[in-house]
């Protein structure tokens, strides 16, 4: 029963690695309708990131718009005199932690707010919607006597409670709707058959969920890696500060440093956009393989 | 590190438990947080290197840097203060200088001064602009460093052209005009319309009018015809022999477009210093002050002055004072100015070999020095005054440059605004 | 069973003997929130009823509705800045949902390069506010940005300004930040599109239905929630953005694009008058609370045919 109900509702997974070319031949415009404006619109996304590499690589004071030769002296900057390994490191761990936190509390709370009707639901999502209408500058001050009160000033774990209170509801809702997506079936077929709802869950729905996970974690990560009121405010080390502090110091007045703003934007950027190279895979719904064995 | 900063705290905590009350002052060990005013690739190695100077002096004393980006500063002050989290010392400028005083968060430094080995040896000029914050008159930061405003220039443009650099308000227009070739990407000059922009324009404003007093009574002098025909002058520029972009810029996109080589003349002050000869070399670019009027008198608005204040909150003040004594210290703080192109507020520094060679801050040092020069103060001590100048008054002037607005109009405005500040702030003196 | 069928089925009935499990479920993001944010947001409530600034305590006390009475009748900003955020909101949230939209349908296809094309797609998301500004001043800069380049090209003219001229910087800061706000939906709606199970396509392909035709009765209609919710999150966190205009235009030329938050900024932070900032911000914030309910109404948030 729970095979054949499986099948039929997720169907075959499309395997998308090895497209079915037959059919392709059928449509001859499809290349152009695919790679124009896919091309048009990766140039718009490349062109800054460009002008970044230019003056990330040519010395300062040069106008020249190809970098060459280049130049590591705005590395040299920001690693050694700013010391941005330090705030990479830092901005990894906030990134990660919040990560981690997010998922598991968003995973819970999207799954009670897709799979339950229970008094206080329409209060709660409003409330979350609520926490967002506020901008983070004008919570600071307040915000910052609960992080003293509870000892979270200069601290990692600090910034990771203050980015997991501001992605959170975001993530939850976000999640909720990525739920509500899986068929209920599958999980009651599941029960039916004798697993409890929690190994029906971990068996058949996570499995379901991975691009989920992987597009609200993201959004998690970067939101946390890239902030920079509460990096600056809660944190008031040099050893606890975060790359978005690290950029900012190249746009001060009298410390404009477009060369090391580039560099530095070079050392946040880079590894994070590797990281989606990889991870982008997953936000291809997985085999199934969890729903087929439950 | 963590160990001692627990040590320090259990230290701390011990002597203030047994009711010492020179926690930490003198000869015990103590570490000091240090907030860097103006974090950043310029000036963090500097700190640095100071720092390490002072703890091989001061062996007992630890002192933590921690680099504040300048566009964040003072809400970062201001957030620490609120939440009772200030460092034991740090840099500031007179421009925000009054908000802390305002708030108590600053301890008077007059007697530390006065009993130490500073005294007599401080720029009257920059303790005057420092006491002015202050509504007791006393000082609450001890001045390391003057500004002032200058105008850099392309001296390699300038020699092409055949054009002397101007020394009158006419001059600068004419100069400006001749050097524009809009085909080439090249202006004459630019002007900082965006976020810092009124400073600026009050200072050339009062450059060209020879206006001595800000205030005539309580009544704000901004208004008078003649700082007004400056800004229809200035102006007039715009578009014509400055990019379009300047009616947004703040003080990245000016400098960008001046170390980018598409700009012949830039107003700002001696700290772009680095920053301009970095990116163009110090052949290239020359520095004169702003311009005169047809009175021909020479009128400074001071620039804000920096230095260092010493956090009520402390718990090492003793620790906090003394480090901030070292960096105005004669080695100190002409180490420091000299490597950022500031005036230095020590006077022993002044005869050190390197004023010579510096020509920008031998001459600021030639302008303030000079029995003629008129210093006209801006009421930075006034609590709207940042309000006032930049809320209200940076919107306002883009009107004017986008021609929205009259010259008249625009100071008339800022003026009344600062008139009913000073009258208030008469009345509760 | 057919295809159609299987639509994942939201209405189906609860189990309500075990009523614990959502509260339990949903119990550590309360307390996270309660514990962080609820007393932050009542401050805010709290001194908009005030008049506070730090800078002139002495001035500090109850003010009633004072704040709001001027907001209200007295201050032509409040009105022209919320004018902005909407306008501001609606192009950003209209025009990111288009392209993101129209990005996730081109790389949920498979053609070569379909990796590589994804990750230099969701590039710009993972770069910070701080340098995303950065970039673009440095782009739109008269002196070294890329206008100055095309004009040594030939193309266009010398001096071009799109930040300073009144006519076009609201859309060159609208460009900016699609820049790094399409890859949110993009990720999203392509997230989502993996979730569609393909016998209903092939269900509509049976029936004779077009490549257009099956968007409409099939991507769209299972993209729905998830296009409401992104919007509705996408719009408040556009209309609270403060970073990117802060840096880029200031708010200006002449106030023309100043955000209501970014006035806020303006009052509250560097002006210290927190007492007017906040009761703007309730401002915002109740406008924001009756939109997202409207929103959510009309959209028929959850009840899908």
């Amino acid at each position: 029963m729970t095979e054949t109900l499986v099948r039929e509702t997720v169907a075959e997974p499309p395997d998308r690695a090895a497209p079915p070319r037959r059919k392709r031949r059928e449509d001859p415009g499809r290349g152009w309708r695919l790679y124009l404006p896919l091309g048009l619109y990766l140039l718009f996304t490349l062109v800054p990131f460009y002008w970044m590499l230019v003056f990330a690589f040519r010395p300062t004071g040069s106008t020249a718009l190809v970098p060459w030769p280049i130049t590591f002296e705005h590395f040299d900057t920001v690693w050694n005199d700013l010391g941005f390994g330090l705030f990479f490191r830092n901005s990894l761990l906030i990134g990660v932690g919040t990560l981690g936190v997010v998922s598991v509390l968003a995973l819970a709370g999207g799954y009670a707010l897709a799979r339950f009707r229970f008094r206080g639901q329409r209060v709660f999502l409003l409330a979350l919607l609520c926490t967002q209408f506020i901008p983070g500058a004008m919570m600071l001050i307040p915000l910052f006597v609960i992080f003293k009160g509870a000892g979270l000033l200069n601290s990692l774990t600090g910034l990771v409670v203050a980015d997991t209170a501001f992605q959170l509801p975001l993530a939850l809702i976000l999640m909720s709707g990525f739920v509500r997506n899986v068929p209920v079936e599958l999980e009651e077929a599941a029960m039916v058959d004798g697993c409890t709802r929690l190994r029906a869950f971990f068996a058949i729905t996570l499995p379901q969920l991975r691009p989920a996970l992987v597009a609200v974690g993201s959004f998690a990560f970067i939101g946390a890696w890239n902030n920079f009121l509460f990096a600056l405010m809660f944190a008031s080390r040099q050893d606890k500060f975060t790359l978005p502090v690290g950029l900012s110091y190249a746009l001060g007045e009298f410390n404009t440093d477009f060369g090391a703003l580039a560099a530095g934007g070079v050392v946040a950027a880079v590894p994070v956009v590797l990281v989606f190279a990889v991870v982008q895979r997953f936000l291809v719904q997985g085999l199934s393989a969890g729903a087929v064995k439950g | 590190m963590r160990i001692r900063g627990a040590l320090a705290v259990a230290l701390s905590l011990g002597l203030v438990l047994t009711g010492c009350s020179d926690a930490g002052g003198g000869g015990g060990n103590a570490t000091i947080t240090f907030w860097d005013n103006n974090g950043g690739p310029g000036r963090t190695p500097i700190y640095e290197e100071l720092i390490k100077r002072f703890e091989a002096a001061n062996p007992t004393i630890k002192v933590e840097y921690v680099g504040v980006p300048s566009a964040s500063v003072q809400q970062k002050y201001d957030t620490a203060i609120a939440g009772g989290s200030t460092p034991d010392v740090g840099g500031v400028t007179t421009s925000y200088l009054a908000n802390m005083i305002g708030q108590d968060a600053l301890e008077p430094l007059d007697e530390r001064v006065d009993s130490g080995p500073l005294k007599g040896k401080l720029l009257p000029n920059l303790v005057e602009t420092v006491r002015q914050t202050a509504p007791d008159n006393k000082l609450y930061s001890l001045p390391s460093s003057g500004n002032l405003d200058v105008i850099w220039y392309r001296k390699d443009w300038f020699e092409q052209a055949g054009l002397t650099p101007p020394t009158t308000w006419d001059e600068l227009v004419d100069r400006a005009t001749k050097l524009t070739d809009v085909g080439r990407n090249r202006y004459g000059y630019t002007i900082r319309g965006g976020a810092g922009s009124v400073f600026q324009l009050l200072t050339e404003a009062y450059a060209y009018s020879g206006v001595e007093k800000f205030f005539d009574g309580t009544t704000s002098t901004v208004k008078d015809p003649a700082n007004a025909e400056l800004i229809g002058k200035v102006a007039a520029l715009y578009k014509k022999a400055t990019p379009e972009a300047d009616v947004n810029n703040n003080y990245t996109q000016m400098v960008a477009q001046f170390t980018g080589g598409s700009v012949a003349m830039m107003h700002h002050n001696l700290g772009s210093y680095s920053d301009v000869t970095k990116a163009l070399g110090t052949d290239e670019v020359g520095a004169i002050t702003l311009p005169v009027g047809p009175s021909g008198r020479k009128t400074v608005v001071p620039n804000p002055t920096d230095g260092f204040a010493v956090f009520k909150n402390s718990k090492n003040p003793d620790a906090a004072w003394k480090f901030a004594e070292f960096l105005v210290s004669r080695e100190s703080n002409s180490y420091w100015n000299e490597k950022v192109g500031q005036i230095p507020a020590n006077t022993d520094v002044r005869s050190e070999a390197w004023i010579e060679k510096n020509q920008p801050v031998k001459m600021a040092l030639g302008v303030l020095e000079d029995k003629a020069t008129r210093i006209v103060p801006a009421p930075v001590y006034l609590p709207e005054y940042s309000s006032i100048t930049k809320t209200d008054s940076e919107p306002a002037y883009q009107k004017v440059l986008l021609g929205q607005l009259s010259p008249q109009e625009f100071l008339t405005g800022l003026a009344d605004k600062l008139t009913t500040a000073q009258q208030e702030w008469e009345e509760r003196k | 069973m057919t295809a159609l069928d299987s639509r994942p089925a939201v209405a189906a009935p609860r189990r309500r003997r075990r009523q614990w499990a959502p509260y339990a479920l949903i119990a550590p993001t309360v307390a996270v929130l309660a514990a962080f944010l609820l007393y932050p947001i009542g401050s805010v409530l709290y001194y908009s009823l005030q008049r506070y600034n730090v800078t002139q305590p002495w001035k500090n006390g109850f003010a009633g509705l004072d704040n709001f009475r001027r907001m209200l009748s007295d201050d032509p900003l409040f009105w022209q800045s919320l004018l902005f955020s909407t306008k501001w909101v609606v192009a950003q949230v209209g025009l990111q949902l288009l392209l993101g939209l129209a990005l996730a349908l081109i790389i949920n296809e498979t053609f070569v390069g379909r990796g590589l094309a994804r990750s230099l797609v969701f590039s710009p998301w993972a770069v910070s506010g701080v340098l995303t500004t950065g970039i673009w001043i440095l782009l739109y800069n008269p002196s070294t940005g890329i206008f100055q380049e095309l004009a040594n090209l030939g193309v266009g003219d010398h001096g071009t300004s799109v930040l300073g001229d009144p006519a076009t910087v609201f859309p060159a800061t609208v460009v900016a930040e699609l820049w790094r706000g399409v890859p949110f939906f993009a990720i999203l709606l392509l997230a989502d599109l993996q979730t569609i199970p393909k016998d209903l396509y092939e269900a509509a392909s049976v029936d004779g239905a077009g490549r257009w035709r099956r968007f409409l009765s099939v991507t769209l209609p299972h993209l729905r929630d998830a296009i409401v919710l992104s919007t509705l999150l996408r719009a408040v966190w556009e209309f609270n953005n403060v970073d990117l205009i802060y840096t880029l235009t200031g708010g200006g030329p002449a106030n023309q694009t100043t955000t209501l938050p970014l006035y806020v900024a303006r009052k509250a932070v560097d002006s210290h008058d927190f007492g007017y900032g906040s009761a703007l911000t309730v401002a915002g914030f109740v406008i924001l609370l009756f939109s997202s309910i409207l929103y959510l109404r009309l959209s028929k948030f959850g009840s899908r045919a």
